[in-house]
């Protein structure tokens, strides 16, 4: 009996191994099949029809036409440029900032885990939370934002950061840096902090500077963690919309529409999903080319 | 013996049909923006009235109401009956997804007591009745009163007068040589095409589908420019400022006239005491031109139980709960007894609203006018505030959207 379980076992032992990875995958990869890549698949299959949602019963093909379409339209050009800004000042503000912090908060100091905790918090608020707080920071009536610069006469009369198209980005810009630095500092302090103090010790005693064991120990300490942190962050900056959303709708005129929210307002008010679709796919395609090359070009850096 | 059988066979059905009828739900949409929402006391009035018929009153914000309506009846998951404004109505027709309800209408008693007039106003292109009216509004002037008597200001009865007025109501009362009074709140962000429609819209010639191109036209909208980027006569937020904004500001005594409708006047009268009058739009280029709110009820075509949709909504608009509803939206009742004994407003706004119903209009009844609404409309005004188009390039641009 034992003995002729035994071969039976052993035979049966490698099979379960075989399947036991893919059966602890499928859920995972099912709900990401499921809830991310049929709808992208889906996505892309809109944008090549004529689909206005209240004409639900005409779906026609016409091919890339809400491509060409996309590229004569001059609202997309004006969104694209501004989702350009949007990301290039925005990413290296918030990593800049997020650096500093972490380097501050990597000294002893007392309080430390206190303001350890604060510094979590704008990346904890939601962020219609923080969309609306700005809102009310920026108001031109009762704001503070203009009420501390009246106060110290850094401005004649109160300004209307929001309303005013040569403020309205750059204002929102600064709320989402306030929003994500916290994102960096937190990964860069993780990443000191496994930086071993005996190089600091070695480098110290060699006589290097206070800048040299930044720029030799510290910076290639935590350049894998900063690649990291930049590439995220560039993928959810540029996703974004809900901040602008709800500070300015994308106003005023066009002078804060980005190209996710353009595809948004298209698809959600407009009711235009075959063109939202074009737009988004667009957007999509964009973004993976600039995700290629900066995995490429930092890739190599890091090595 | 058969007649017993007979009778218990009928009281068996009887019975049957009450409990098929006490699953009936009727899932409805609204949006009020009051926080002092009189809802739950309608459901359980109709409730008490209706036994076996539940209703799941959900309140939407204003905001997103028509995505999430037109969203919810693509997805499979519209309510059954739904507060609706006669702008959406000729998309969801479009769409079908809207009940005919004329013959519902037809022979309902409480027909002859809604106010004359609303039942066709609010019928579709198509002939069919769809809508039951539920409340109204026209909108009108706000001014202050005691600013006007300060200065020595007429109430302007036209455009010119209004401007004038406007410049002189622009000043620093403070002192601080900060400018902290402005002539008048206009709405730049969404909505405010009521505004911009009566400096445009009344002059001869000019409608959303004609003569909008016109000299005539074009000289609305650049009125309306000229106020805010030569005379400087709006708050420097105005391209942005919805309608929490400019009810805002005037209650707070930071403007000094604004369009809006009685919805708001009992809570300028909370603020602002006597200090708060209305009057008709003013008179620009030969006419008036104000819009006519409304707002009605219609049952949805997905909706399971019509006949319990029907009885809610029409519960709504009749005597007595009609009035309990538009206590809390402060509009106006559409039953004729609710208005007679209509005593919640001061008696110059609803004056102000009488008078300005010979010339209030609807917006026309047609697919484009939803784009209108939503998008087009604003992101246009805002771009003509900014510099960023001219008054001309606004105006071929809604011309466009409604010549498709």
């Amino acid at each position: 009996m034992t003995q002729a379980d035994a071969p039976d076992r052993l035979h049966r032992r490698p099979l379960s191994r075989i399947v036991l990875p893919y059966a602890m995958l499928s859920p995972a990869v099912l709900v990401t099949l499921a809830i991310v890549f049929f709808p992208m698949v889906q996505t892309v299959w809109m944008s090549l029809h004529d689909y206005v949602l209240f004409r639900p019963h005409a779906f026609d093909f016409v091919g890339l036409k809400n491509f060409r379409t996309a590229l004569n339209d001059e609202v997309f050009w004006i969104s694209l440029r501004h989702t350009i800004i949007w990301m290039a000042a925005t990413i290296p503000a918030q990593l800049l900032l997020g650096l500093v912090t972490a380097l501050l908060l990597n000294q002893s100091f007392p309080w430390r885990p206190l303001a350890r905790a604060l510094i979590i918090i704008p990346w904890a608020l939601p962020s219609v939370v923080i969309a609306l707080m700005w809102v009310w920071i920026y108001d031109s009536n009762y704001g503070i934002a203009n009420e501390l610069l009246l106060r110290v006469g850094l401005i004649q009369r109160a300004i209307p950061w929001l309303a005013n198209p040569d403020t309205a980005l750059a204002a929102i810009i600064l709320t989402l840096t306030w929003q994500g630095f916290p994102f960096f500092a937190v990964m860069i302090l993780a990443g000191l902090q496994s930086i071993p103090r005996s190089y600091y010790e070695a480098a110290s005693i060699d006589g290097a500077s206070a800048w040299r064991q930044f720029w030799h120990i510290t910076l290639p300490g935590i350049s894998g963690v900063i690649v990291t942190a930049v590439l995220l962050r560039t993928i959810w900056v540029a996703n974004s919309f809900d901040v602008i959303f709800v500070m300015t709708g994308g106003g005023p005129g066009y002078a804060t529409h980005t190209l996710p929210l353009y595809a948004f307002i298209k698809a959600r008010t407009n009711l235009d999903f075959g063109y939202g679709s074009a737009i988004a796919t667009l957007f999509t395609l964009m973004l993976m080319v600039i995700v290629l090359l900066y995995l490429r070009r930092t890739g190599k850096a890091v090595q | 013996m058969t007649f017993k059988k007979t009778l218990g066979l009928a009281s068996v059905l009887a019975l049957t049909a009450g409990l098929a009828h006490a699953d009936s739900t009727v899932r409805f949409w609204y949006h009020f923006d009051n926080a002092d929402n009189p809802m739950d006391d309608l459901v359980a009035a109709f409730e008490e009235a209706n036994p076996g018929i539940k209703v799941e009153a959900e309140n939407i914000p204003w905001n997103s109401y028509y995505d999430q309506l037109y969203t919810a009846i693509i997805g499979g998951s519209a309510p059954d009956a739904a507060m609706v404004k006669m702008f959406a109505q000729p998309r969801l027709v479009e769409m079908g997804a809207l009940e005919p309800i004329g013959e519902r209408v037809d022979a309902w008693d409480g027909k002859d007591g809604l106010q004359d007039n609303l039942l066709e106003l609010t019928r579709a292109a198509d002939g069919q009745t769809y809508y039951l009216p539920v409340q109204y509004v026209v909108l009108y002037l706000y001014y202050r009163p005691d600013m006007f008597e300060e200065l020595g200001l007429a109430v302007p009865q036209t455009c010119d007068d209004f401007r004038e007025a406007a410049r002189a109501l622009t000043r620093d009362t403070n002192g601080d040589g900060q400018i902290n009074v402005y002539g008048f709140g206009f709405r730049g962000a969404g909505g405010g095409h009521d505004h911009w429609g009566s400096f445009t819209l009344g002059r001869e010639g000019v409608s959303l589908t004609e003569g909008l191109t016109s000299e005539a036209g074009i000289a609305g909208t650049q009125f309306v420019a000229d106020l805010f980027r030569e005379d400087g006569v709006f708050p420097p937020s105005t391209p942005n400022d919805g309608f929490q904004e400019i009810i805002g500001t005037f209650k707070a005594g930071r403007t000094a006239m604004t369009i809006h409708h009685i919805g708001s006047a009992n809570g300028m009268v909370e603020a602002l005491g006597d200090n708060v009058s209305a009057t008709v739009v003013p008179e620009c280029g030969g006419g008036r031109w104000t819009a006519f709110g409304d707002e009605s009820t219609a049952i949805l075509s997905s909706a399971e139980d019509k006949e319990a949709a029907w009885k809610w909504i029409s519960f709504l608009s009749s005597a007595g709960n009609n009035a309990l509803f538009n206590e809390a939206t402060g509009q106006l009742p559409v039953v004729k007894a609710d208005t007679e004994t209509w005593s919640l407003h001061p008696q110059r706004f609803v004056q102000a609203t009488v008078d300005s119903l010979p010339f209030a209009e609807l917006l026309p009844n047609v697919p484009e006018t939803s784009d209108f609404v939503n998008t087009v409309w604003a992101t246009a005004m805002q771009r003509v505030l900014i510099g960023d188009i001219t008054a001309e390039q606004m105006n071929a641009q809604i011309a466009d959207l409604y010549s498709n």
